[in-house]
């Protein structure tokens, strides 16, 4: 009887697996077609006539690929930089220690969590082009950051308060200041919980597109979001390239999340129930 | 010292989010727009003036997106609840493969948002689209529907592209809650003699209450802002059909650079995603005294 049931769910689980993920396998499959059997009907669940010229294209003949992709690089992993360094010792003192504008602190990373970027947009443009950052990847780096800081803060600070104290304790009786203890003790233990809030903040700034494409209209710059969404608007039909294009600008999340999915879940619901 | 260690976050985010945001506040009050743009003394505060122009007419943009954004989170929030909880539920009985299938799921949270529209845009696409293809084949409809070219099928479209980006962040947050009801609660309930739906509606749905509040004013928050995705889908169209708070903002600000006129509907867009915001920050408050 319990072998029964649990086929069952076996199955259901399956099922649910094949349509949730037919999206990115058509995705795949688009990539693969010429475009005469993407506007057959019907068209084929499978292409009969395999083709990679869309991939070699992509990768090739168009520079906006790779180097959409090389742009997005340095910009995801400036603000994944910036936002992990302020959010580590941003989140330990929000652990550990007592003081009177602890709870307004937090109430304030919380809520700048929930602000869109519409709302800080224009200001924010007026502000790097007075300063000349626009067409800069300093200006998307900096803009970016704000979506991990407070992400990366309340969940870095679950971890910390999980640490014992004593911990902290016994560093402070082996001669340890409040630096050295925090250095030497906190960041190897809490390690875990920073790669998870890094990854995030890379995955955050890698998947921006308002400041993308707001702050960067020098197609030499723009980060692969901005690229594809003015690809499309350019080649409206032309789905094969446009889904090896996409296949090319998810390719990191998707390494992220195959290598680090156990990090990746343990984090999020730490830090999204508990915040 | 805490505080020490907090600052440079606080200075940063000060910069970055606290400061444009009051300028964005000022800017709603002005008149700055592509002709005041570069020259400082030709803008002054015309008090009300961009909220009464954008509220008013019987064409009003800005109250037809406020609809839109609230038809579009609340349908969304509605179906990404109900199946999240779902899988919760299914994927927190134990049979082979279920971390797989959990996990597998996950990615659609993950990608990059600018992908999963066009992907949906492709799907939904009058010509070459695998969605009217499916439909046909089932007998379901005789001709191809336009998804993204008619106004209602629009909205329908962005919606489903939405509800399969935000299940995953459901589904987690929900098992994590249901991880948290100790096994021992069934096994006494069973020997009563309730039957599933009862366990489900007097046990589980009570016991993870504060779970389910917390990821439906999360969504709610999350979902009202959302730009990308109807951006690079519909941009809004056909006519304004699926024209959000956001994405009107940003035409206005950035397509006519009407900049006060688009900092004011960004600020509407705030004043609300405040209340509601205000209203999760209690839940937590009340969770942190209970515990």
């Amino acid at each position: 009887m319990k072998q029964k049931s649990n086929k069952g769910l076996i199955f259901i689980g399956l099922a649910i697996f094949v349509v949730f993920l037919f999206p990115l396998y058509w995705m795949f499959v688009t990539a693969l077609k010429t475009q005469t059997e993407i506007f057959a009907i019907p068209t084929p669940l499978w292409p009969r006539e395999l083709t990679w010229e869309p991939f070699l294209e992509q990768l090739s003949v168009s520079g906006d690929t790779l180097r959409g992709f090389k742009n997005s690089m340095i910009i995801a992993v400036g603000a994944m930089v910036i936002s992990t360094i302020l959010a580590i010792p941003a989140a330990y003192g929000l652990a550990r220690f007592r003081f009177r504008l602890k709870k307004p602190l937090i109430l304030f990373f919380l809520i700048t969590q929930m602000l869109p970027s519409t709302l800080v947009l224009t200001s924010l443009y007026i502000m790097f082009s007075r300063l000349g950052l626009l067409n800069s990847y300093i200006a998307p780096m900096l803009a970016d950051a704000t979506l991990g800081i407070p992400f990366s803060i309340i969940i870095l600070r679950t971890y910390f308060i999980s640490i014992p104290k004593e911990l902290d304790e016994a560093a402070k009786i082996d001669g340890c200041s409040h630096l050295g203890s925090f250095v030497r003790i906190m960041l190897p233990v809490a390690k875990p919980g920073i790669i998870v809030t890094a990854v995030f903040s890379f995955v955050y700034a890698w998947g921006d597109l308002i400041y993308g494409i707001t702050f960067i209209t020098d197609p030499t710059m723009r980060p692969i979001t901005s690229s594809i969404y003015n690809y499309v608007q350019q080649y409206q039909t032309l789905w094969n390239s446009t889904m090896a294009f996409g296949i090319v600008a998810i390719m990191p999340v998707v390494l992220i999340f195959i290598f680090m999915q156990k990090y990746i879940v343990s984090g999020l619901t730490n830090g999204a129930v508990k915040a | 010292m805490g505080v020490a260690f907090a600052m440079p976050a606080v200075i940063y985010m000060l910069v970055f989010i606290g400061y444009p945001m009051l300028q964005n506040i000022i800017l709603g009050f002005k008149n700055v727009d592509v002709f005041t743009f570069s020259k400082p003394d030709m803008q002054e505060f015309v008090g009300l003036k961009n909220y009464m122009e954008l509220f008013t007419g019987k064409n009003s943009i800005l109250t037809k997106s406020i609809t839109n954004t609230l038809i579009f989170t609340i349908g969304s929030i509605f179906f990404q609840f109900i199946i999240g909880f779902g899988l919760a539920l299914l994927f927190n009985k134990k049979f082979k493969g279920n971390s797989f299938f959990r996990g597998a799921t996950m990615i659609s949270w993950l990608l990059p948002v600018t992908v999963a529209g066009l992907l949906f845009k492709f799907m939904f696409a009058s010509t070459g689209g695998i969605v009217n293809q499916f439909l046909t084949q089932l007998h379901l409809i005789d001709a191809p529907i336009d998804w993204l070219l008619e106004p209602h099928t629009a909205m329908i479209a962005i919606i489903i592209a939405n509800i399969w980006i935000g299940i995953p962040f459901n589904m987690m947050l929900l098992t994590t809650g249901l991880t948290t009801i100790p096994e021992e609660i069934y096994e006494s309930c069973s020997l009563d003699g309730a039957n599933r739906f009862q366990r489900l509606f007097q046990i589980t749905i009570p016991m993870i209450k504060p779970a389910i509040m917390s990821v439906l004013t999360l969504g709610f928050v999350y979902t009202f802002k959302v730009f990308d995705l109807v951006w690079v889908m519909t941009k809004g169209g056909p006519v304004n059909s699926t024209e959000l708070v956001s994405t009107y903002a940003y035409r206005l600000s950035f397509e006519e650079f009407q900049f006060s006129k688009g900092a004011a509907a960004a600020n509407v867009l705030m004043i609300i995603l405040m209340v509601v915001g205000c209203f999760y920050i209690k839940l937590i408050n009340d969770e942190e005294e209970a515990m």
